[in-house]
């Protein structure tokens, strides 16, 4: 990972135009140039000149941020400014102790009048996550302990069972049975007839490919189903799916605090994961997982293990884009409630901006026979911002506004993302403005009706 | 460092929150889209006149200076607090108050964002031409500071076609109103046209009455791709001597286009010497007319290629080009003397070719793109200002002053040609030094008098325009 020592360059190519304020959603809401993506790279610069030092304003800065990635698609002159507060945070870190990032999180939130009623609600839920959440006996826990589960309170419920704690109780898993074998396809539900149809045109029987699912702390934990769908989809488009059962978290919410060396850990305890199996894909629904698994595995781990993490990195595919683009699914395979039901579409911005991806999802969803209608700013960021969403509740849900405004006004019944993140912040916002569409993932589309 | 007791009193004005002398803060407000730094004492967040109104009023009992600051895009320096004191932020008065389809109107608080106004407008049917390239992000109070044009010029003319009347607070604390609600006013001095284009020094506009028209039918975006930058410049004058007006005419020179990643992803040739970007707009037959005539125009002067935008996404790539060129021109050379000088339009092939000699002569990297339909052309010059340790400070400094020196030759040209040194970017810090080279020594003292009777203790905005005040 760069230092931010290493950043001073691309710091220096900010003109300082001011360009990025019309995109950058912290400013949007608190509409102050500190806020901005320019005002924070500014910072840094003033930073590296020593002329401010890591202040509690500074930190505070450098964590209003959602790391959309918003104005280094804006920048004409394509300054990284996510990666340069990413490296601030870790300075952060680094100079004042993890700790101290840390707990100034939670001051943050305690301290503030502002904060209060999110802090409350904080508590209430982190309690409940404590208390009833985690089955201390399925050993899982202690492989995520990580911010994420302690951070991301404003979930609907920890699910019942966790999803690779299901796994690990389906002894004709593939995940537990030596390669190659592989897996027996889920038959289709009885009277989904087009299932049938769907292929694989690439593989024939004999080579079907071999996918490994990376599940991330939200499908395991909130919504496993998701996990389900994507496990159920891949193998009737005749993929032999294996779950490694010791998979960990991705690491990014960690590294988004700027702990880059537990974030490093847990890269490499993934590589392991799922070196162990001969595998031609690794998959995940997850927009942000996959973002790192593709981009930051590399940076993390780039220096020491080169070859290792090139060729994980390089056989990482979203969802939609191994559906799309692998397997090259061609056929409907839903079951919608009304055939004709109005879907609208959102961009995570790990997704588009962070994996180049914005047609496989449009794809997918108009092979699941449904009608897509645009909202006015479909990849505008749904203020999720990992931890983000956490230490400042109110004012990530501040940016969600105008995304669940922009979902309201389509009319559409059905909200479909690519991201378990974005689709929990999104309920949350639509919940807030009262209006009851259906929020779901895109790969659920493509296998039944989806519930409320 | 302003007297603690100032700030007592200025946060008894604008509220606790609303006032910051973090060092953090300072540094936030401390630039503008020139590049450069200057740290106020304070910044302020005022939300409406009566508060501003005090502001200036303690500024002149304690005499500290006060600076007026939009969205910080300014290309001359006009927000910087050079001297110091306190930056009043606009940022919080980003309210559009009215906008009357009846008397096709609108009044609006000084910080709403130009491109924002544009979009409510055309939702009712109603168009706000004045399109600055920064439109995104600059604000409306700043665009009247500094008189901000933009490829639209050449039709529908700058913002101070559009400002009816304005809400201003006087350097002394007085609030006035100029102008009229009215299409028409002779009532008095023109005061609203002498606060248009002042860049923050003769009053702080606190809200701003602005005439609308209705939104045209249709547009169509036209594309000409040269291989001589002559033919170019030379289209520019034909197109405009054969009666049509285009509502955008903008060239962009091979230079400008080079930085631009889109462009290279547009399938368009690679080794072109200029652009022409030009829009008709209007009756929906009658621009496809115009569209004609012009691709006419176009290929008669020896245009390479003429490409008609065909949809929506389109027109927007193309638009992105041209927004892009500005900002993006830092990967030629870090550094850019960047200025918006215009001359008549019959003698643009001149001045572009005149500008090119100059640079050639005095060795230097330049680019040209802008609003060649109303012949303002964005010169810039890329220098490397910055010299790393331990090298030569000899060569990058020579840089520096062979740019000086260009600069002043290029404005000597412009001048030479019956043209002006500014068209829409102002004075400010920036061209401070030549003002003297295009205005008289009596029409300079008739503007310091203005300024000294409108600000007499020099509170407001110092250090701008006038080389000595
Ligand atoms: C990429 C880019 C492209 C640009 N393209 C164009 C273009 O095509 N055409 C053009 O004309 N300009 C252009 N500009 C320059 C700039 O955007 C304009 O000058 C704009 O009007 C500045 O608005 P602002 O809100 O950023 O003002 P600031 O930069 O904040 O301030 C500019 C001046 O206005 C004063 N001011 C601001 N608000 C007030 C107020 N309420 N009352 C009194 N004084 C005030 C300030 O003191 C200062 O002197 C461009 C800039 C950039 C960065
Ligand atoms: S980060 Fe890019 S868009 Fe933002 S101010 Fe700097 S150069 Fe302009
Ligand atoms: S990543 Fe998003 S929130 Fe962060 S500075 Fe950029 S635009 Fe703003």
């Amino acid at each position: 990972m760069k230092t931010l020592k290493q950043f001073a360059d691309e710091i220096n190519k900010c003109v300082l135009c001011g360009t990025c304020r019309s995109v950058c959603p912290t400013f949007g809401v608190v509409q102050r140039e500190p806020a901005s993506a320019r005002g924070k790279v500014a910072l840094c610069g003033a930073y590296l000149n020593k002329e401010i030092e890591l202040s509690d304003v500074f930190i505070k800065q450098m964590n209003e941020c959602v790391q959309c990635m918003a104005c280094k698609t804006a920048c004409p002159n394509d300054v990284n400014v996510p990666d340069i507060i990413l490296a601030a945070r870790a300075e952060v870190a680094k100079e004042r102790g993890l700790p101290f990032a840390k707990s100034f999180i939670f001051k943050n939130i305690l301290d503030s009048e502002r904060f209060m009623p999110a802090a409350m609600k904080f508590a209430s839920k982190l309690q409940g996550l404590l208390f009833k959440g985690v089955p201390e006996e399925s050993g899982l826990h202690r492989r995520f302990p990580l911010p994420l589960i302690d951070e991301m309170r404003l979930v609907p419920q920890l699910a019942e069972r966790f999803f690779l704690e299901a796994r690990s109780q389906k002894p004709e898993d593939i995940g537990n049975i030596p390669l190659p074998t592989p897996s027996t396809p889920l038959p289709p539900p009885a009277g989904d007839r087009r299932s049938q149809k769907s292929e694989v045109r690439s593989q024939n029987n004999n080579s079907r490919p071999r996918i490994g699912f990376f599940a991330g702390c939200l499908i395991n934990y909130m919504l496993p189903n998701i996990g389900e769908a994507c496990l159920k989809v891949l193998e009737r488009a005749g993929a032999s799916v294996i779950v490694p059962l010791d998979q960990h978290c991705c690491g990014m919410p960690v590294l988004g605090n700027g702990d880059i060396e537990t974030a490093k850990s847990l890269a490499l305890k993934n590589l392991e994961a799922f070196e162990k199996y001969e595998l031609d894909y690794i998959t995940t629904a997850c927009a942000t997982c996959g973002d790192g698994l593709k981009r930051r595995f590399k940076e993390l781990l780039g220096d020491e293990y080169p070859e290792r993490v090139n060729a994980f990195s390089s056989k990482v595919r979203d969802i939609t884009e191994l559906l799309v683009n692998e397997l090259q699914i061609s056929t409907p395979n839903s079951q919608l409630p009304t055939p004709n039901s109005i879907v609208t579409y959102h961009d995570p911005c790990h997704l588009r901006r962070g994996q180049g991806i914005a047609d496989e999802p449009r794809e997918l969803i108009e092979m699941s026979g449904a009608k897509l209608k645009e909202m006015s700013h479909p990849c505008r960021c749904c203020g999720l911002g990992g931890s983000f969403n956490i230490t400042n509740y109110d004012f990530s849900m501040e940016i969600n506004r105008s995304k669940a405004e922009d979902i309201k006004n389509t009319g559409a019944d059905i909200v479909a993302t690519a991201c378990p993140g974005c689709m929990i912040q999104i309920k949350d916002g639509l919940h807030r403005l009262g209006a009851d569409t259906k929020v779901v993932h895109v790969v659920e589309l493509l296998l039944h009706s989806p519930s409320p | 460092m302003l007297y603690k007791d100032i700030i007592k009193e200025l946060t008894h004005i604008v509220g606790k929150e609303n006032i910051t002398t973090s060092k953090e803060d300072l540094i936030c407000y401390s630039y503008d889209a020139t590049n450069q730094k200057f740290l106020p004492d304070a910044v302020v967040f005022p939300k409406n006149a009566d508060e501003i109104s005090l502001i200036l009023k303690l500024a002149n009992k304690e005499g500290f200076h006060v600076v007026p600051r939009g969205a910080g895009s300014g290309f001359s320096g006009g927000s910087l607090p050079v001297e110091g004191g306190v930056v009043v932020s606009l940022e919080r008065m980003n309210k559009i108050m009215k906008i009357d389809a009846d008397n096709l109107i609108a009044i609006v608080e000084p910080g709403v964002v130009t491109g924002e106004l544009q979009w409510a407008v055309e939702d009712l049917g109603l168009f706000y031409p004045p399109d600055p390239s920064s439109l995104k992000f600059c604000t409306i109070g700043g665009n009247v500071a500094e008189c901000a044009g933009g490829p639209r010029a050449v039709k529908y003319g700058v913002t101070k076609d559009y400002v009816l009347g304005l809400e201003v607070v006087l350097p002394t604390g007085e609030i006035v109103n100029t102008g009229t609600q009215t299409l028409k006013g002779v009532v008095g001095y023109d005061l609203t046209k002498l606060m248009v284009g002042s860049e923050g020094t003769l009053g702080i506009v606190t809200k701003i009455i602005l005439k609308l028209l209705p939104l045209p039918e249709a547009t169509k975006t036209i594309l000409a791709v040269f291989s001589d930058m002559r033919d170019a410049a030379a289209t520019v004058s034909r197109i405009i001597s054969s009666r049509i007006i285009p509502s955008t005419l903008e060239f962009m020179d091979k230079n400008s286009i080079s930085c631009v990643d889109d462009y290279a992803n547009m399938g368009l040739p690679a080794d072109v010497e200029a652009l022409l970007l030009i829009e008709v707009d209007g009756d929906r037959e009658l621009i496809e007319k115009q569209a004609e005539g012009i691709k006419k125009i176009c290929l008669d002067n020896m245009a390479r290629e003429v490409r008609v935008a065909g949809d929506k996404r389109e027109v927007k790539q193309l638009w992105q080009i041209r927004r892009a060129i500005s900002p993006s021109l830092a990967k030629l050379k870090p550094n850019k003397i960047n200025e918006d000088i215009v001359v008549p339009r019959s003698k643009i092939p001149d001045a572009i070719i005149g500008v090119r000699e100059i640079a050639k002569k005095y060795n230097l990297t330049n680019a040209n793109f802008g609003h060649a339909g109303d012949g303002n052309i964005h010169v810039n010059i890329m220098i490397d200002k910055h010299v790393p340790e331990g090298f030569n400070q000899g060569s990058d400094k020579a840089e520096f002053l062979r740019a000086e020196k260009a600069v002043k030759e290029i404005f000597e040209l412009v001048l030479g040609l019956g043209g002006t040194i500014s068209g829409e970017h102002g004075i400010g810090i920036s061209k401070m030094p030549y003002i003297g080279m295009e205005l008289s020594p009596t029409a300079i003292d008739v503007m310091k008098k203005i300024k000294q009777v409108l600000d007499p203790k020099g509170v407001l905005n110092p250090g701008k325009i006038f080389p000595t005040l």
